[in-house]
């Protein structure tokens, strides 16, 4: 079976911006994949490359096999797209926006959409220019999960959610999972692809700087250990490995890259109250990313 | 408070209306220029002119398009009426846009709310728009001045024409404003500013042309006439302008001040039972979205037919010397003294607008990919091919349904009068308009295909460059081959001459081949926001 997603050297030109530099991806069926980076990394434009809506400057990108460049109406046959922006027909209501996204694509699965309007707690008869920024996401989200799709290929799609939608929506995307459909989840929010994903891939101007499963990417930064003593922060010696950070007057907080046995063995002497460790977050390897390369976004 | 604000807002909104107010610009002065050397060009002496203004002043035909005449024996009594007549018909059209643009475009578009967030209240954004559109009006009317000079016009007299040109901008300015506080989008304000454009004139072709003369002082397109550039100036008439743009812009200023902002008075109900027709295909949702827009094209088009058959009756030949009938078959309108012959030469009219409409088409294909719904439909399995030649199939259709309202309704109105114009060269005479039109909408196609963001000032330029030249290219004593350059001129009038399938043929072949290209490139681009 062919992979969901698979781009070969895929890159876009606007002008003199380079937007998507040789992006190599494979998305195999079935996967939940995030696809992270703040704003302007590519994320957009590599949804609109896969879908053929705009033309790669050089490479290709395939889903299911099929070049959506080439071949748009067999390639979005298995597909559903969310955009980032909710972009609709203000004079529809919600109920006609769904039957004519259906009917589009040639039926939908409207049992489960009947559902999800419930979840999401749509008035269907509210026309789309009535509706808020988060209530338009709302109906884009409806249409493309009732599809039933193989694939779901989400742009930011919880932006302009409120907390108790977002939940629905991950209730939603766990479903998809287990329905053995494949979802690539455009996103910044750290939290929601941490929660949700089995695999991550983090864009970086347009690159692709880092990829694999969540414990694969903790394997390669730094864990953090607290330390707090009792009485004043002692002085430690220089450790390889080991970055010290005041945390308070009593605390130190210790970055380790490797082994954590030397900072313990330099602890040993010390009046130790309390020492907790944790394995770096989402949030910390993808800063990583961006304090090692440019220094752009600290901590 | 914001009154700092003004500057920086009226100063945006300039800028954004640059490439528009430099179109108007150029036509205003070209307009202007040309009538006065054209006229002393035809009509070199004082006994042409007396032949001509015994009979063409006072022809109906001509009158319906230009206006009442009021002095045909100097260039500037004729560029008053010629000039005067038409421009004003544009002022009107740039008020009307350069408000709609200002105060519903900005709201349409949520970048008010942003202003408005501001320090700027309501009214000094209010007053920044009108600031802007003062300047746009200040321009036009130096442009037309200038076109006046330069043909040898003199200083006062000119500057007086120009001012009664541009004094319905600030009017209409104010039914643009108004119908942006009603409206709840720029496409239904410009609509209804454009019916009320459409009854301004109509209203004033009905006054010129029958005995129902006092009409003149109920609509603004008739006050420029009465304002009388070159033929005894009424200047008075100026304080209906000025009263009537007042009372207008401050019952919109009044609706701004207390409406939410982003809604307009007349937003339909936000709430409704799902209608699930033309719902099956990006064509059919393209109708269902145009269709009010439609219906708004063929019921202009089928009032203007019903006058102009109705008007066909009072049209003959008495009093018009054959020397004269000679000089207006150089400019085309030979056969202008039967009801036949008039009909044919109105139909040049209907071509021009039909021509428009499938221009209005095309940018309605492009606001859908500016506003990126193109892209959530292109991302369902929708073929763009597919999809660009449905939207051009449909205004296409469009076209065909407008023409024979036409055809069919002058006959009607001739009908009505007794005139028994053939029912059959009507409907002819109306399908007639179909080639120049599937030549425009192929090359709004192929501008849509290539530049998106030009396209429309592409399609909508060439098509009033293509009329223009027609009215004017001829009486400037171009050559031959230059007057032809335009597609009006390969227009066969049906019901006054014969079809000419030659050209037809030729243009509509160019259309359809301009089409097809435009489709094929369309395919090969990406797609473009706003």
């Amino acid at each position: 079976m062919a992979d969901a997603i698979r781009t070969e050297q895929l890159s876009k030109r606007y002008g003199v911006t380079l937007a998507l530099d040789r992006l190599e991806l494979t998305v195999a069926a079935g996967e939940v994949y995030g696809y992270l980076g703040p704003n302007g990394a590519g994320k957009t434009t590599t949804i609109r490359l896969l879908l053929g809506l705009h033309r790669p400057t050089r490479g290709r990108g395939q889903l299911f096999g099929v070049d959506a460049w080439e071949d748009p109406v067999i390639a979005h046959r298995r597909i559903a797209y969310v955009a980032g922006e909710p972009f609709l027909w203000p004079s529809l209501t919600s109920a006609e926006t769904f039957e004519l996204l259906a009917r589009l694509r040639g039926g939908t699965d409207t049992s489960y959409r009947d559902l999800l309007v419930a979840r999401f707690a749509l008035d269907v008869n509210k026309k789309i220019r009535a509706l808020s920024k988060g209530n338009r996401q709302k109906v884009q989200l409806v249409a493309a999960l009732a599809t039933r799709a193989d694939l779901l290929l989400l742009d930011e799609p919880t932006s302009g959610l409120d907390p108790l939608m977002e939940a629905a929506f991950r209730e939603c995307i766990n479903e998809a999972k287990g329905r053995g459909q494949t979802v690539f989840l455009s996103s910044h929010i750290l939290s929601e692809v941490e929660a949700l994903c089995d695999r991550v891939g983090i864009l970086r101007a347009g690159r692709l700087v880092d990829e694999g499963t969540l414990s694969e990417l903790r394997h390669l930064s730094a864990q953090t250990v607290e330390v707090t003593f009792d009485g004043p922060a002692p002085q430690l010696p220089e450790l390889p490995g080991v970055q010290v950070r005041g945390a308070g007057a009593n605390a130190l907080r210790f970055e380790v890259a490797g082994p954590v046995g030397p900072l313990l063995a330099a602890l040993g002497d010390q009046r130790v109250a309390t020492l907790s460790s944790r394995e770096p977050s989402l949030e910390e390897i993808f800063l990583h990313h961006y304090d090692a390369s440019d220094g752009r976004v600290g901590s | 408070m914001g009154a700092s604000a003004v500057r920086p807002l009226a100063g945006r909104a300039f800028a954004d209306a640059r490439i528009r107010t430099i179109a108007f610009a150029y036509l205003f002065a070209a307009v202007a220029y040309v009538n006065p050397v054209a006229y002393r060009h035809t009509y070199p002496t004082r006994a042409e002119r007396l032949a001509f203004a015994h009979s063409f002043g006072t022809n109906k035909a001509v009158v319906l398009f230009y206006g009442k005449a009021y002095d045909l024996l100097t260039a500037g009594g004729y560029t008053a009426w010629r000039s005067g007549g038409t421009l004003a018909i544009f002022a009107a059209i740039f008020g009307l846009l350069a408000a709609v643009r200002a105060l519903r475009t900005e709201e349409d578009a949520g970048r008010a709310e942003l202003v408005l967030a501001g320090i700027a209240g309501r009214g000094i954004a209010y007053v920044a728009s009108l600031v802007a559109i003062a300047a746009g009006t200040a321009v036009l009317w130096l442009a037309e001045l200038t076109g006046l000079l330069i043909a040898g016009l003199p200083v006062g007299p000119s500057a007086y024409l120009a001012l009664a040109t541009v004094s319905v901008v600030p009017v209409f300015a104010g039914v643009g404003a108004l119908v942006s506080q009603l409206a709840p989008t720029r496409r239904v304000a410009l609509e209804l500013g454009g019916a009320v454009v459409a009854i301004a004139f109509v209203l004033r072709v009905v006054a010129d042309t029958s005995s129902l003369g006092w009409l003149r002082w109920v609509t603004p397109l008739g006050w420029v006439e009465e304002l009388r550039p070159f033929t005894g100036e009424q200047p008075l008439v100026l304080a209906l302008m000025g009263g009537a743009s007042v009372l207008l812009l401050s019952a919109a200023a009044k609706i701004f001040a207390w409406r939410d902002v982003g809604s307009g008075l007349l937003s339909a109900r936000d709430d409704a039972a799902p209608r699930l027709s033309l719902l099956g295909s990006p064509t059919a949702l393209a109708l269902r979205t145009e269709r009010a827009s439609l219906a708004v094209w063929a019921g202009s088009v089928g009032v203007f037919a019903l006058i102009i058959g109705v008007i066909s009756k009072s049209i003959s030949a008495a009093g018009i010397s054959e020397q004269l009938q000679r000089e207006l078959a150089k400019v085309g309108v030979s056969a202008i003294t039967t009801p036949k012959g008039y009909v044919g030469f109105a139909f040049i009219f209907f071509v021009l607008a039909i021509s428009i409409f499938v221009c209005t088409q095309v940018a309605a294909a492009r606001h859908d990919e500016a506003a990126q719904r193109l892209e959530t439909l292109l991302a369902e399995p929708v073929s763009r091919r597919g999809w660009l030649r449905g939207r051009l199939a449909l205004a296409g259709a469009a076209a065909v349904a407008i023409a024979l309202v036409a055809g069919l309704l002058t006959w009607a109105g001739a009908a009505f009068q007794g005139v028994r114009l053939p029912f059959g060269r009507m409907l002819v005479a109306g399908l007639n308009c179909l080639p120049v039109a599937l030549l425009f909408l192929g090359v709004a196609a192929l501008a849509y295909a290539v530049v998106p963001r030009a396209s429309a000032g592409i399609a909508y330029g060439s098509v009033t460059l293509g009329f223009l030249w027609q009215l004017f290219g001829s009486l400037l004593g171009a050559p031959k081959w230059l007057v032809d350059a335009t597609p009006f001129a390969h227009v066969g009038l049906v019901p006054a001459a014969a079809f000419r399938p030659g050209p037809a043929a030729i243009m509509t072949a160019i259309g359809l081949a301009a089409a097809v290209a435009a489709i094929t490139l369309f395919e090969r681009r990406d797609l473009l926001g706003a």
